[in-house]
């Protein structure tokens, strides 16, 4: 509140009545101002913008009445001038019209000083306690829209490939907490959250820092979608309130394998959609939001998918489908249903989803966030496949371009041994490419080495310890069946504190620096009985040709990205060097 | 709006009769309906027959008196929900957390 000097205006078309409420008013410490007829009265309103005006009901030109309609649609909603009524009229009806024409308050003549005064002062206090509503109330707004901001600008600005994504966000009136974040992990796989925070305004942005934080960090590390989900969920647990949680849905999409893995913690039914605008699949939530339990149920699972080129995967939050029309009806699913397939026809599903709720809802106040993420399965990043670094002309084999020293030692070497359980609770691959930058520092070329050590890690634990078969992948339904069986088998490692389980899988790296880059070379071995791998990789370069096949690609990827790949001991030890040049 | 509650007979209830719409405007009243409740081994039932409609604050109400329930060893049965709210408990998986019959 302001402590200079408050402002009364007089309106009254008697001098005399003008000075002796001057003089009590300036007893009061107003600086008054005065207007003899109800037009410059309203003129003097708008000039000195006074905290308290009286006025009177009978004057020429423009009566009380009229000039006080005027000032109360000058002052705007909220914002209260308020206006005392000074007439002789003692009559109810003059009561009713002073109410009606805007006033705040009527005095009748003939009073004493003492209750005039006392009227001012209380006139006074509402006044002050309207400015303090006032002013909480955009204190709240500022929150909210610090909150909104903090989304839109700080944290979605940074997703990747905002243009590739559709994107549906319409905030409500009161902020309330949807979130959409894209990040690309080192393989080239997508990762896509959307998320939805109970509550409003800043109240449900608390979570959103830690959230995006862990997800682009551990997106780029190379953590698993569901390590991700699960490191978020425990963050969470403890941030949130017991009151508050975080439902999300989470997709992992890997072009190169044409899969997708998908997870919905209490969101509404996320949607694949095919190139003809059928509805695949649809993937309800199997699990609470995120934040209610410590750790995420021993069930969870991700429900992996095959996806096509034009396939897309679209997640909603119940703010679509809870959005209502004037009759106070739902948009619904089946509406969303509708509006998402002709808008694949149309080949803007984002668009004519947001067109047909624009049409439904009218200008209805919205009551939630209103979200839609729109992810293409096909057109990312392609892994660089060509940078397999060749000798250039004019060098032979013997002058040994890149420097690579015979009989050298490595600079430094890193071994990892994995056995039993930790084979399925352990992703080494994020720890192997943290050592790596830490030792080496980061840089681009570990792209292809992180891909390396995925694909072969997968395959020493699948092939070779679980013992899967990857033919089981050439099908749609033996996809799942190998996912299911896949999960099952890591559920019988066991860990033994006593002797060391015999399952194992160990990872060795050594690093040699050359003069135009460097060269790693990785071992890995498993304790499993082997596989014909020349007849897996034969088998694939063949299928691969032929565009048929679906499972195996691989050993194909990393003999395209390795300078020598070799698998020795029957399959179970895997030789692969990389090269990478400056 | 309001919340009706009852001690069953045999006083190892407390039936929490919900009105049409559980949203946040119930807040305080849902937790005043418990919190005073120290009872141990309680069941709390909270009766959805009567409701129409029901946001995430509700969800999140129900989690707060499972927290009470919890610290008395008590436990929660979420009670005859109509099919949309229903559809409500089932997308946020509440059948894991707790009885809904």
């Amino acid at each position: 509140m302001s402590q200079s000097q408050k402002i009364a205006l007089v309106v009254d078309d008697s001098r005399m009545q003008c000075k002796l409420l001057s003089v009590l008013l300036e007893e009061e410490n107003y600086r008054v101002v005065v207007a003899n007829n109800g037009e410059s009265g309203v003129k003097m309103y708008i000039k000195y913008q006074p905290d308290l005006v009286l006025m009177d009901i009978n004057m020429p030109i423009m009566n009380g009445f009229e000039a006080t309609r005027r000032i109360k649609k000058l002052s705007g909603v909220g914002n209260l001038a308020p206006i005392i009524f000074i007439t002789s009229m003692d009559s109810e009806q003059a009561f009713i019209q002073s109410v009606d024409a805007g006033g705040d308050s009527i005095l009748v003549r003939p009073f004493t000083p003492n209750v005039f005064k006392a009227k001012i002062k209380s006139m006074q206090r509402i006044s002050d306690l309207v400015e303090q509503v006032k002013g909480l109330q955009q204190e709240q707004q500022n929150d909210a829209e610090l909150a909104e901001k903090m989304m839109s600008n700080v944290i979605e600005a940074r997703n990747f490939a905002l243009d590739k994504i559709g994107i549906i966000k319409k905030p409500a009136t009161i902020f309330s907490g949807d979130i959409q974040l894209s990040a690309l992990c080192p393989n080239g796989e997508l990762h896509v959250l959307l998320g939805d925070f109970t509550g409003h305004g800043l109240r449900s942005s608390i979570g959103a820092i830690p959230v995006t934080e862990t997800f682009r960090a551990m997106t780029k590390k190379g953590f698993s979608i569901l390590e991700i989900i699960a490191q978020i969920n425990k963050q969470m647990y403890t941030l949130l309130p017991g009151d508050l949680f975080f439902a999300a849905s989470f997709a992992s999409i890997s072009e190169h394998e044409k899969s997708a893995y998908i997870f919905n913690a209490g969101l509404p039914d996320g949607y694949l959609f095919n190139n003809d605008a059928k509805i695949m699949q649809q993937f309800a939530s199997t699990h609470p939001p995120l934040g209610i339990l410590p750790q995420l149920l021993p069930d969870a699972q991700l429900e992996v998918i095959q996806v096509k080129n034009n396939d897309r995967i679209v997640f909603i939050t119940d703010g679509i489908v809870e959005a209502r029309n004037p009759l106070g009806e739902f948009f619904g699913f089946l509406r969303f249903e509708k509006a998402a397939i002709e808008g694949i026809a149309k080949k803007d599903l984002t668009n004519n989803v947001l067109k047909y709720l624009d049409e439904f809802c009218q200008q209805c106040e919205q009551e939630d966030d209103i979200s839609l993420v729109n992810i293409p399965c096909s057109g990312w990043k392609k892994i660089k496949v060509t940078n397999k670094v060749s000798i250039p002309k004019g060098f032979s084999e013997e002058e040994n371009y890149f420097g690579i020293p015979q009989g050298a030692l490595p600079t430094w070497s890193y071994h990892l041994h994995l056995t039993g359980k930790l084979l399925k609770t352990v992703n080494p691959i994020p720890l192997v490419m943290n050592q790596i930058n830490d030792l080496e520092g980061a840089g681009e070329h570990w792209q292809s080495l992180y891909t390396i050590l995925t694909e072969l890690f997968i395959n020493a634990l699948d092939h070779g310890v679980l013992e899967l078969n990857s033919s089981l992948k050439d099908s749609a339904e033996g996809f799942s069946q190998y996912f299911n069986e896949r999960s099952k088998r890591l559920d019988k490692l066991v860990g033994n504190v006593i002797n060391t389980p015999d399952d194992f899988v160990r990872i060795s790296l050594k690093y040699f620096p050359l003069s135009h880059g460097g060269k790693m070379v990785i071992n890995i071995k498993d304790s499993g009985q082997g596989f014909e791998v020349l007849k897996v990789i034969k088998d694939n370069s063949i299928a691969i040709n032929d565009g048929l096949k679906l499972s195996g690609r691989g050993v194909e990827l990393v003999n395209k990205l390795c300078d020598t790949l070799e698998y020795q001991e029957k399959g179970t030890l895997v030789t692969a060097s990389y090269i990478w040049h400056i | 709006m309001t919340i009706s509650c009852k001690i069953s007979g045999d006083g190892k209830k407390l039936v929490m009769l919900i009105d049409e719409r559980f949203d946040f405007s119930l807040h305080q009243k849902f937790r005043d309906a418990y919190t005073s409740v120290m009872t141990q081994d309680l069941t709390y039932v909270v009766d959805l027959s009567q409701t129409e409609y029901m946001d995430s604050s509700a969800l999140g109400m129900i989690l707060l008196l499972k927290d009470h329930a919890q610290l008395y060893a008590g436990k929660i049965i979420i009670s005859r929900p109509s099919d949309t709210v229903r559809k409500i408990l089932e997308i946020a998986q509440f059948q894991r957390l707790m009885t809904i019959e």
